[in-house]
């Protein structure tokens, strides 16, 4: 009877000890003083010794485990006097899950987030206000990244993330991304309106059914100059403003006769399978069809041409793609030039030698390219023309996130024209008049919430053209404005209105 | 005459469970088809009973240069599942049996503490806060099976189970001076058996397919299981097909992702669906000779 | 010996005596690594379930921040016709599951029961087991390529016999056939187990006494098997419908890919939370949705466990 309670207790006291071990485990890991801290002849020796955490999205590849400990801790310490330490996250955990946790809990780490991310986290007061340490701490990154950028991540003049990468990305998905090949082989050279795009797909399909048309479901950018003479320029899924006034008006993008026209066309794709019908289920089945080259165009981007042939190429040896836009009248809008912005924890030690690390990692061509490529002649050659050649697959500090035009490196299958193409993409474009504004949706949360959900189940599959319009847009309508639409476009339109007097 | 309509029974009995099963592996089938299959074949012709073009480049993309960190992966869920399902099991029998004993004053109490976990809980926020910055399971072995000890629904099958065990069997033992942890431990125990084989499978799957808690609580690569390494490696490749990546900036790549979804699960199910079986017997008799003898 | 405290009913009036009380000691003592995990892991994190009526923000934390009052609650029940139609979606599937699903599992496990290949009970077990392993996921993908109307096996097979090709992915009631069917199929052998498991703890020789009498095997099955069966179809009934008002997410997301088209039957509570509050990051909206279902269930759970004690004390799960 004793003894079989003590072996109760011990099993009790066993519990308790294996999650005591874990703790033991955990002690060295908080453990503040920075392990080698030995190395202190440099520029960075001035700085107090620091430690940092950058948390990042994805895979983290064996080249990149090597590198983080030895080349890129040793500079970093070097350079910032900062022990760094990398976490990788899985891709679910972005913009909410995990990273809300980390950042609810006071972690002291940064990572990179996107606008809307952002409103939200400043209104919790979960990220550090960065300005005080722009002027001294980011010198280099203002010189290769563009200032739209930097304003597009602040909120009534403070800076509470700092944009990352610079590449032009004007006109994003106004263009047609065709496959050349596929037009040459029916006998076209060229798509410059939407006959002839839709030339090109019965064509194709007559020689080729088992290809489907277009490889998504949105098109409105693209096929803007097709049902409207606005050159629109879209806030959010709802919302859009006209580049061509020199105005303030926010325009309601459902409730457009613009809309309407767009909704039919989509419907026609829909119903001749320009679209095909599984779309409206198996959407990521659309992007995999073009990347085994079972598609015929595609939204297209400055970098689309050759950042996705290698996986068509694989599939399709003899494809080629190029870039169409159906009207070439307007001017193209962007939105800033960078990929996306870091930001700093609220609870943070030192902010300051976040925004260091920033600025490292865009500072100069030998960084950036130890950064995203590696160490030369060991991870990656460079030819005579400066053409990159990778000898590991292993993504490092990824490439897209760094992606600098004013650094990054091309391999050798790129054309020399294209790149110069690539380079002068943006020289004609003009900044959108919305960039730099974020909408602050507190007041009308609830709002923004139902007519999400009436945008998911009724408007989306109308503008893709698996629902009628005609039948059932003004049910969709009803319950837009049920779901309180105008409250929400005043809000919308008073935000807009007062940022954009106190611009100009 | 009844002896053949018996018979009959029988056969149809075998027939339908046959039919049942068959229904059940042919989706298998094709996932392992699917696994070896050409991620373009694959998206071309959807799924079949043999590979579409047998290629091994799935598995391939998955374990890439990382087998080592899988071998680890696989002995961490190994650990994770035997010590979480031991454990498991004994606290959740211990558990059991209390809110079975009759009279027990404060049975339904315990009872009712129980239940209402099931229905009610506080969130991931609150839990995480505990977690790491009282419980610090951030980092550990425990971290990744104690949070799991006491499956409410687990334990209501086998007070279930411990119900049909005749009551005057505990009488007697009673009669006979014992108290509640004898006939806890050398009663209920070996009698409740083919309850502790059914729970001790159910928790055996429990822990290792669990991906949750090391996503919580694990940054370590040691301490990755199997189920976590797949998942992460899951959600990167669907982030990436889905376009989602573009929206922020990212470059296109093409992972296989039919293939790998398929690839994923002969990796992590298959396993544990082959060996445990033949393994949960001696797995059960293990946790109860134990116990008897401890 | 303190048989009083043995017996059900007589105990709760009567005088204790010491022997019991050190009975129960030791009760407690068996049940303490069970309340330890509960506190620890479920009762200490509830308080965060204030959080509800709150406005979170960081420098406040759990306790501090603002009070919001029914606030998170707002954008659910504002708009009373999505609120019904996602409760009415959920509660429906949810019976069409516990029905379908229970009947299939007893039905298994009624049969295997009556099979004596040891080897064959034994494979076919685990392979009924197996579905519940796979993930919506690779479910859905599967099905996919079933159903899809240009290359689905179905409409192909559909085809071959002269029949229309039917759009599966665009007919929200068919669609609830389909949903029902995966369902069976991916949790009737997991059901199966647990009532097997049961039979398995039978006595024969109830059965002999009745194979004297000179029953059918049907009327062993349905005068002995199931009666004895029904103590635990009352448990997962009961145990189920506690979470009637739970969805699953990861099934429909699996299966259907959120298709727009099937959301009249598909929209379930998850679903729509899913689609409002989380795509619009509003996890605080998301939580006071999951107190409803909580609250729901709970009261549902409350109603039939009385219902189920009238039947059988020993039934009652609390």
């Amino acid at each position: 009877m004793v003894k079989k309670r003590v072996w109760s207790a011990l099993f009790l006291a066993a519990l308790l000890l294996l999650s005591a071990c874990g703790t033991g485990s955990n002690n060295g890991k908080e453990s503040t003083s920075p392990a080698n801290g030995t190395n202190n002849e440099s520029a960075g020796s001035t700085l107090k010794p620091a430690k940092l955490k950058i948390v990042l999205y994805g895979d983290e590849s064996n080249r990149m485990k090597e590198l983080s400990k030895a080349e890129f801790k040793d500079l970093i310490k070097k350079e910032i006097n900062a022990d760094i330490e990398f976490q990788f996250l899985p891709w679910t955990e972005y913009g909410g899950g995990k990273t809300d946790l980390m950042l609810s809990t006071g972690e002291d780490f940064a990572t990179y987030t996107d606008t809307n991310y952002m409103v939200k986290s400043v209104a919790k007061g979960l990220y550090t206000d960065l300005t005080p340490f722009m002027d001294n701490a980011a010198g280099d990154m203002k010189k290769s990244i563009d200032d739209n950028s930097f304003t597009a991540f602040q909120l009534d003049g403070k800076q509470y993330a700092v944009p990352v990468g610079n590449k032009p990305n004007s006109g994003e998905f106004y263009s047609v991304l065709a496959r050349q090949d596929l037009l040459e082989e029916v006998g076209m050279t060229g798509i410059s309106s939407l006959a002839e795009l839709e030339a090109f797909y019965d064509k194709v399909h007559a020689k080729h059914p088992e290809l489907i048309g277009y490889a998504s479901t949105d098109a409105r950018k693209m096929l803007m100059y097709e049902y409207t003479d606005k050159n629109l320029f879209w806030q959010n899924d709802m919302l859009a403003i006209d580049e061509a006034a020199k105005d303030d008006k926010v325009i309601s993008w459902f409730e457009s006769e613009d809309f309407k026209a767009y909704a039919a066309i989509m419907r026609g794709w829909y119903q001749k399978g320009i679209i095909p019908k599984y779309a409206a289920t198996n959407l990521p089945q659309l992007q995999s069809d073009w990347n085994s080259g079972k598609a015929m165009f595609w939204a297209g981007t400055a970098a689309r041409p050759f950042e996705g042939a290698a996986s068509i190429t694989q599939a399709v040896p003899t494809a080629k793609l190029a870039n169409y836009f159906l009207s070439k009248d307007f001017p193209k809008i962007s939105r800033g030039t960078y990929s996306t912005a870091w930001f700093v924890s609220a609870n943070a030690a030192d902010p300051e030698r976040y925004v260091m690390f920033f600025n490292l990692l865009q500072k100069n061509q030998e960084l950036y390219d130890l950064f995203a490529y590696g160490i030369k002649d060991k991870d990656y050659t460079l030819d005579e023309n400066g053409r990159l050649t990778r000898n590991t697959t292993d993504a490092l500090i990824p490439d897209w996130l760094l992606m600098n035009k004013n650094f990054m490196r091309f391999d050798n299958t790129v054309p020399d024209d294209f790149i110069a193409q690539y380079k002068a993409w943006d020289d004609d474009a003009i900044i959108s008049k919305g960039a730099g504004f974020n909408f602050d949706n507190t007041p009308v949360k609830n709002e923004e919430t139902k007519i999400n959900g009436v945008f998911s189940e009724l408007l989306a599959p109308i503008a893709s053209g698996f629902l009628d319009y005609d039948t059932y847009f003004p049910k969709a309508l009803e319950k837009l404005k049920a779901a309180g639409f105008d409250k929400y476009m005043a809000e919308y339109q008073k935000q807009f209105s007062a940022w954009y007097a106190a611009k100009s | 005459m009844a002896n053949q309509e018996n018979r009959m029974l029988i056969v149809v009995f075998y027939a339908c469970i046959s039919l049942f099963a068959l229904i059940c592996l042919i989706p298998f089938v094709m996932a392992v088809s699917g696994s070896f299959s050409t991620e373009a074949r694959l998206a071309a012709e959807g799924y079949s009973f043999l590979p579409r073009g047998f290629s091994l480049d799935t598995y391939a993309f998955m374990f890439g240069s990382k087998a080592e960190q899988i071998l680890q992966a696989y002995l961490t869920s190994a650990i994770v599942t035997v010590l979480g399902t031991a454990s498991a099991v004994l606290v959740t029998t211990a558990y059991a049996y209390v809110i079975t004993v009759k009279g027990f004053r404060y049975r339904n109490f315990f009872a009712f503490m129980a239940y209402f976990t099931m229905l009610f809980s506080g969130g991931t926020l609150p839990w995480y806060i505990l977690a790491t910055k009282y419980y610090h399971l951030d980092n550990t072995l425990a971290g990744l099976f104690v949070p799991y000890l006491l499956n409410v629904f687990l334990m209501y099958l086998q007070a279930n189970y411990f119900k049909s065990i005749p009551h005057e069997i505990i009488e007697s033992a009673q009669i006979d001076g014992a108290g509640h942890i004898h006939i806890f431990f050398r009663i209920m125990l070996p009698l409740g058996q083919v309850g502790l084989v059914t729970i001790s499978l159910f928790y055996a799957l429990q822990f290792w397919n669990d991906f949750y808690l090391p996503l919580l609580l694990v940054s370590e690569e040691r301490l990755y299981t199997i189920q976590y390494m797949m998942y992460n490696m899951m959600a990167n490749i669907q982030y990436l097909a889905s376009g989602n990546s573009a929206q922020i900036g990212g470059a296109i790549i093409a992972p296989p992702l039919e293939t790998a979804k398929m690839a994923m699960t002969c990796l992590t199910v298959l396993p544990i669906a082959i060996l445990y079986p033949f393994l949960q017997r001696y797995f059960v008799r293990g946790i109860i000779v134990g116990s008897v003898k401890g | 010996m303190s048989d009083e405290a043995l017996q059900p009913g007589k105990a709760a009036g009567g005088s204790r005596r010491f022997k019991s009380l050190r009975n129960d000691s030791s009760l407690f003592l068996l049940a303490l690594p069970g309340v330890i995990v509960l506190v620890l892991f479920a009762y200490l994190p509830m308080s965060g379930l204030i959080l509800v009526f709150k406005n979170y923000n960081y420098n406040g934390g759990i306790f501090g921040s603002p009070w919001a009052g029914f606030e998170n609650f707002e954008f659910f029940f504002s708009s009373m016709d999505n609120a019904i139609r996602a409760t009415r979606n959920t509660v429906m599937l949810n019976v069409l599951y516990m029905l379908t699903g229970t009947f299939f599992s007893v039905a298994i496990a009624i049969v295997l029961n009556e099979l004596r290949g040891k080897l064959f009970i034994k494979i076919t077990q685990s392979v009924m087991f197996f579905p519940y392993f796979i993930s919506w996921i690779v479910i859905g993908a599967i099905l996919f390529s079933f159903l899809d109307f240009d290359k689905g096996v179905m409409n192909r097979l559909l085809e071959a016999v002269g029949m229309q090709p039917v759009d599966w992915y665009s007919n929200p009631w068919l669609f609830v056939v389909v949903l029902v069917l995966a369902n069976i199929w991916k949790s009737a052998g997991y059901g199966a187990i647990i009532y097997y498991a049961v039979l398995q703890g039978i006595d024969p020789s109830y059965y002999e006494a009745a194979r004297i009498d000179g029953a059918s095997r049907i009327q062993l099955i349905t005068r002995i098997t199931l009666p004895l069966l029904i103590p635990s179809i009352i448990l997962l009934t009961l145990l189920g419908i506690g979470g009637m008002l739970k969805g699953d997410l990861s099934m429909i997301m699996g299966v259907t890919f959120l298709n727009p088209l099937l959301l009249p039957t598909t929209d379930i509570i998850d679903v729509y939370v899913y689609r409002t509050a989380i795509r619009s990051g509003e996890f605080g909206f998301a939580s006071a949705i999951t107190l409803y279902q909580s609250v729901f269930g709970f009261l549902l759970v409350l109603i039939a466990n009385k219902l189920a004690g009238w039947y059988d004390k020993e039934s009652k799960l609390f």
